[in-house]
């Protein structure tokens, strides 16, 4: 062949490197000596010009990975070597592979074929911008006659097969590496987007259309089905692309008129969850996709074959079968400008179209689901729930309900109502089977029902009756299988907490989709539950006991979940409201005990209180029911009790807008201050506190239940002011924080737990006005606290008695509140916290050495400094601030004294590495101690005062950082919070104190630098821009010494491995070959050439002369003539363009990125040959 | 105020139980337990219910902290599990003897010489090679439940 690239190496020579290469290649299949094999075909692909051996394994191997192999590295070697081959080498390349596959398109192993050929399409992409026009074209007109089926149905896929790989390669998230810039493949993707991708789907449309026939009348399988499948894949891929050039897009103000008159959504953008998006091709793609009537020619084609398939069950399953179901969906989520602008008319007829076709798929509900039962395959089914999200998010719930009512009597929604109860159905009596089809489709179908319902709660459009009416049997259905599948499983003993853990969130996403279905016909299911509920508490009224109890507290364990998601939102980190279906429902609502909403609440409120009753709570209310209650009770106090809305007042004002919302206004002002009237706040309150100081008392040992009494139920409480301020008056809010003060009792709850409910006890003291009383109360919950920690750590006897075991759980429990209480410091209560934290101090140093081997009881006092210190170092005076930072600094001694040069001996692996593990969560909340009092410098609060007295915070992190890093190691650097974490100080204290680091001693300075090389070299991105930030700082401050005739960092040098082994170095220049390194043959990312730009401006500016000789170094190492030029003037323009000067300040700084940047993308494309 | 309440219970002659009994929920990982009989450290506490509306209990696996062997446990979390008090003390290191012993001297400088050199060969070598550089080692006893081992080694004196 005419310019094939390299010299034509002699016979043998090639027969040599074949055996070499098929050896390999057999070795790695039969998992011998993977390293030595893969070795072998690494140098293959790394050696220089291999495309003749390459060829000749391609033409005569007759193992088929060799084949694989070489075709990969004649695509390695190329992109590789692009800058010396010339153009006729290039095209002959190109041009092989695919004549290479044309010829061998039936050849069995058809990876081999399909790999040449996305080798072709990659060198193909490579050259796109450099090849002329015509040459592109005559390679595109053969693929395209091949294509047609000029040259048979082999050639034919192989065409396909080659456009596929070519979309592929041309779209940015698919493509291969090319070692070129992002623009590069930005310029690729608009140009083939623009100029083919559409001729690309014709020609598809063409392969398919010229085969069709031919497959529908063959009564048996025909080799065509192998193009027709490939036509249809690529289509779909095309239809997959990421369109940018949608020109005509209506803007936004009319979509929202569009919408209410024709029911065509154009908001929509979600479907994100399934992998599904909008498909939006712009109005160019009108004629092929919409006009040409393609649409329904493919569903006649789809049907007409399943027709013809009908006897075959498998043929559900086949590729022409998936592949063509998959491009319907996507034609689905078609939208945007390829419609024509009429009013969204002939999209809906689009729409319509394809639901009339797909209704087969998932139409009648219950027959398609005893037949998938009975064996037949499901993916139909989930293809035809996939068309129905896809139509439900592009169409309001008015117009999806209608787009059936040509083909049925009945609505869409209504179809979608027994579609998903039959679902359920089978999912419940089939529960314990994981992963079964019926979960998938549920999500699929529920994720229809937030689509269709969710934008209802936007413009108000109420469903007609008996949608309404759908939706709530439904719901019916839903609450009663799972029911029914909750009363069967209440007896199972396999209570796998891991697997109930991990299900978790996904049963309470599900319970939150039912909830919105519910709400939208709250009107009918709220008394449903009501209904439900009443039914059961008159079960257990009767003293039922046994199985029968058994099966009735699971039932209501899953009403109470259920309930809680209908009445109220999660509302994670927000703050709760009343959800708006609930509250524009019931409009025939006047008096509060009739609303049923109200009804709910009160008896599950009534229910809940029985749990004080000592007979009613050992019968009933086991640890399961009452985690229910609990969870039940958190949300439904942050919602109700006190609704944002008439915590602000602002009821009346709200809503008045026209004479419907007004008409509802009676009874969403009983939903929003029921709980108010009567003052039953108070009593609601009440009943809460004495619930929850009941499972912390007489539940013990059940630590989920008590941490989500701590954790949900009390820490809702004291969000709010006013509920806290009521709180606060409360007889048993006293006692509990009595109970806690002193009394014995809840020390028998886990020790994490305390620490919550410490935090909950001293956070409603912010919300107490008066600072005295709120002293006062602070006082009595903790004073008990520190007085004992107090006392015994002054006891003679500590130092026997404070190892024994019980001892030790005191104080953890101790040092737990404590650590509670410091989290919970707010503005208020900051000094009162701060008193407790002063007397506190001295007793926690002498702990600190008496407990120096328990490292547990160590952590948690870091633990407790490290919250202290974070609650308070904002707000403290000169004086509190020296008080506070000379405890930390005997802290960090007494803990380094205890620490260094200490090594653990143990025998087995498992102890040293639990040992480890101690010692690196210490590590951590020492670094997290000296960020935070780094943090005073930035954020400052306190009143200024005298400047005389001011403690120097660099002082502290500069011993800190003296004590810490000897600790530190490399190895535990790897662990990524901790590095995050210190790399994080290290170069915060490098900006802003480096007079302090370039004082620290020797070893220590040693050690600093150490670090920084490792983070410099290590994969974290976080960690590198640190370290990079880190060496500036240093450099820069090195630059500006030098510049003012001081000597800088000049006092310290490095030891770092040069060119002629060790050598010793001043810092600066050590960093300067380190990043020029980086820089330049290693694996750079382009969004950090910023940061290496700043870093490198002041090594450059400090080593001039080891610059030049660098660059000169650099430059002779280069063989090839025409690139040491383009490297030479890379460098040239990188110190010299835009008026670079030498210094330091902003601008010349912003200079140099930019250098910098257009440095980067010269030579990233030669010099990272890897 | 009756903070009396919280005081330490044990007595400093409180040494001669060997064990404590603790609620087994409130035993968090990384802490002691006597499982078979035997002190171990946490590794591992996991929680489950006896049955959907039982009571929680809790599944600990634990190693012996001499023996380094792995054990197991299940106890109902609100029963009491035995907590071993585990002790170290530090010795200084005076004497390496022929027979395996080392001598100690203790805090009110009297020696202690009943124990015997660890049997983990890296162990043995740092401690040897360190005595014979004549360093100043300190070794950590760790006793629990009657017996003792030196569990770790520390070099004071000047560089």
């Amino acid at each position: 062949m005419q310019g094939f690239p390299g010299g034509l190496p002699d016979l043998a020579h090639l027969q040599a490197t074949m055996n070499a290469i098929e050896h390999a290649c057999s070795l790695i299949q039969m998992h011998m000596n993977p390293a030595e094999a893969e070795s072998v075909i690494a140098s293959l692909h790394s050696s220089h010009m291999p495309y003749q051996t390459c060829r000749f394994i391609i033409e005569t191997s007759k193992v088929p990975n060799a084949r694989f192999q070489a075709a990969g590295a004649i695509g390695d070697a190329a992109i590789r070597e692009w800058g010396i081959l010339i153009d006729e080498n290039k095209r002959s390349l190109i041009i092989f592979c695919l004549q290479y596959v044309m010829e061998h398109a039936s050849a069995p192993d058809a990876y081999v074929q399909s790999k040449v050929s996305a080798v072709a399409a990659r060198l193909l992409k490579r050259g796109w911008l450099e090849f002329p026009e015509a040459e592109k074209a005559a390679i595109l007109f053969e693929v395209k006659q091949s294509i047609l089926g000029n040259h048979g149905s082999g050639p034919q896929f192989v065409g396909i097969n080659f456009v596929e790989s070519l979309v592929s390669e041309f779209s940015p998230s698919t493509s291969s590496d090319l070692g070129l810039p992002r623009e590069f493949h930005e310029q690729c993707q608009s140009f083939l987007e623009m100029n083919y991708l559409k001729e690309f789907y014709c020609w598809a449309q063409a392969a398919l259309l010229s085969v069709s026939n031919k497959i529908l009348e063959h009564p048996t399988s025909v080799p065509e089905e192998k193009v027709c499948s490939a036509a249809l894949r690529l289509m779909f891929q095309i239809l997959n692309w990421d369109f940018k050039h949608t020109a005509n897009e209506p803007d936004n103000s009319h979509s929202r008129i569009n919408t209410l008159t024709s029911g065509i959504r154009h908001d929509a953008v979600m479907l994100k969850k399934f992998d599904h998006s909008l498909v939006k091709p712009g109005p160019t793609w009108n004629d092929v996709l919409i006009s040409s009537g393609h649409t329904s020619w493919l569903l006649n084609f789809y049907a007409t074959l399943r027709e013809k398939c009908s006897y075959d069950t498998l043929w559900i399953d086949s590729p022409i079968a998936v592949s063509a179901r998959q491009l319907i969906v996507q034609l689905c989520s078609l939208a945007g400008a390829v419609f024509p602008s009429d009013n969204g008319e002939t999209q809906i007829k689009h729409i319509a179209l394809i639901l009339s076709a797909i209704i087969q798929w998932i139409d009648p509900p219950d027959v398609i689901s005893a037949s998938i039962q009975s064996g037949q395959s499901e993916s139909e089914f989930i293809d035809g729930c996939h068309a129905l999200l896809s139509m439900a998010s592009l169409t309001s719930a008015m117009l999806f309900d209608n787009l059936l009512t040509s083909v049925r009597p009945y609505g869409t929604i209504h179809v979608l109502s027994s579609l998903t109860s039959e679902v359920v159905k089978i999912l419940t009596v089939n529960q314990d089977e994981e992963e079964t089809w019926s979960a998938d489709a549920l999500d699929i179908l529920l994720e229809t029902w937030s689509v269709t319902l969710g934008q209802m709660d936007g413009d108000k459009t109420i469903l007609p009756h008996d949608r309404v009416f759908a939706a709530s049997s439904l719901f019916n259905t839903i609450v009663e299988s799972h029911l029914k599948a909750a009363a069967d499983s209440a007896l199972d003993e396999n209570d796998d907490t891991e697997y109930f853990h991990a299900s978790v969130s996904k049963r309470d996403e599900r319970l939150a989709s039912y909830a919105l279905i519910a709400r939208a016909a709250a009107d009918m299911t709220v008394p449903f539950l009501v209904r439900l509920f009443s039914e059961r508490f008159s079960l257990l009224s009767q003293r039922i006991s046994g199985n029968e109890s058994t099966r009735t507290l699971e039932e209501l364990y899953w009403l109470l979940l259920i309930t809680g998601h209908v009445l109220t939102d999660s509302g994670e980190g927000e703050t709760a409201l009343v959800p708006e279906a609930l509250q524009a429902g019931f409009l025939n609502v006047v008096e509060a005990v009739h609303h049923p909403v109200v009804a709910l609440s009160w008896s599950i409120i009534q229910f809940s209180r029985q749990c004080l009753d000592t007979e009613m709570r050992s019968m009933y209310f086991s640890p399961r029911l009452m985690e229910a209650v609990i969870w039940f009770l958190a949300r439904w106090v942050a919602t109700y009790l006190l609704p944002l809305d008439t915590r602000k007042e602002q009821i009346s004002t709200t809503y008045h807008d026209d004479g419907s919302q007004h008409e509802s206004q009676f009874s969403r002002k009983i939903l929003l201050t029921f709980a108010v009237e009567h003052n039953q706040v108070d009593f609601v309150l009440d009943s809460v506190v004495r619930i929850s100081a009941a499972t912390l008392t007489l539940y013990p040992g059940e630590n989920e239940l008590q941490a989500l009494t701590c954790q949900k139920l009390l820490a809702a409480l004291v969000r709010h002011k006013q509920i806290s301020v009521r709180l606060l008056l409360l007889d048993s809010w006293r006692d509990l924080a009595r109970a806690f003060a002193n009394e014995r009792a809840l020390f028998s709850v886990n020790a994490r737990i305390q620490r919550s409910l410490a935090e909950t006890l001293v956070c409603a003291a912010s919300f107490i006005k008066d600072s005295e009383a709120s002293a006062q109360y602070l006082r009595d919950l903790l004073g008990p606290i520190v007085a004992c920690l107090v006392d015994n750590s002054s006891r003679n006897d500590l130092k026997a008695v404070a190892q024994q075991a019980d001892a030790i759980y005191m104080v953890s429990c101790l040092l737990e509140r404590l650590r509670g209480a410091a989290r919970a410091t707010q503005p208020r209560t900051q000094k009162a916290l701060f008193e407790m934290g002063h007397s506190m101090m001295n007793p926690l140093l002498t702990l600190l050495e008496a407990y120096k081997n328990q490292s547990a009881v160590v952590y948690l006092i870091l633990k407790f400094v490290v919250d202290f210190v974070d609650g308070q170092v904002v707000y403290l005076g000169a004086k509190e601030t020296t008080i506070l930072i000379n405890f930390c600094l005997r802290l960090l001694q007494i803990y380094s004294c205890n620490n260094i040069g200490k090594i653990s001996l143990s025998l087995s692996t498992s102890l040293r590495s639990e040992a480890q593990v101690e010692k690196y969560k210490d590590l951590r909340a020492l670094l997290q101690l000296l960020t935070n009092i780094c943090s005073k410098d930035l954020v400052d609060f306190s009143s200024v005062g005298d400047d005389e007295n001011t403690t120097d915070i660099s002082e502290v992190i500069y011993v800190g950082l003296h004590i810490v890093t000897p600790l530190i190691s490399l190895d535990l650097l790897k662990y990524p919070k901790l590095s995050r974490d210190y790399f994080a100080l290290v170069s915060h204290m490098l900006e802003v104190y480096p007079e302090k680091v370039a004082q620290l001693n020797k070893d220590a300075f040693a050690h600093v630098i150490g670090t920084l090389d490792f983070g410099i070299q290590h994969q974290d991105i976080d960690v590198f821009e640190k370290c990079l930030s880190a060496v500036n700082a240093l450099a820069s401050y090195h630059f500006k010494q030098r510049s003012a005739g001081k000597e800088g960092l000049n006092a310290q040098t490095v030891e770092s491995q040069g060119s002629n082994g060790k050598l010793q170095e001043s810092i600066t220049s050590h960093f300067l070959r380190l990043l020029m390194q980086l820089l330049l043959f290693e694996d750079f990312r382009m969004e950090l050439a910023g940061s290496a730009a700043d870093a490198l401006l002041p090594l450059l500016l400090c080593e001039q002369d080891l610059y030049q000789r660098l660059v000169q170094e650099l430059l002779e190492r280069q063989p090839i003539p025409a690139l040491k030029s383009r490297l030479a003037s890379a460098f040239h323009s990188l110190t010299s363009s835009n008026q670079l000067s030498s210094s330091l300040n902003r601008p010349n700084r912003q200079r140099f990125r930019k250098n910098l940047h257009e440095f980067l993308v010269e030579v990233s494309g030669f010099m990272r040959i890897k | 105020m009756s903070d009396e309440e919280h005081h330490f219970e044990s007595k400093a002659d409180a040494g001669a139980s060997k064990t404590y009994p603790q609620q087994a929920g409130t035993i968090r990982k990384n802490g002691y337990i006597v499982i078979k009989g035997r002190p171990c450290k946490v590794v591992e506490v996991s929680t489950s219910k006896t049955g959907k509306h039982g009571h929680a209990k809790c599944h600990f696996v634990g190693i012996d902290i001499f023996t380094a062997k792995k054990l197991e446990d299940i106890v109902p979390s609100s029963h009491n599990c035995d907590v071993p008090h585990v002790n170290r003390t530090d010795y200084q290191l005076i004497d390496i003897s022929e027979d395996g012993f080392v001598s100690l001297l203790t805090e009110n400088g009297n020696t202690k010489d009943d124990l015997r050199l660890p049997t983990d060969d890296s162990l043995l070598a740092q401690i040897k090679d360190g005595f014979a550089e004549g360093k100043d080692l300190v070794v950590s006893v760790m006793s629990a439940m009657g017996e003792e081992q030196i569990c770790s080694l520390k070099d004071i004196g000047p560089k």
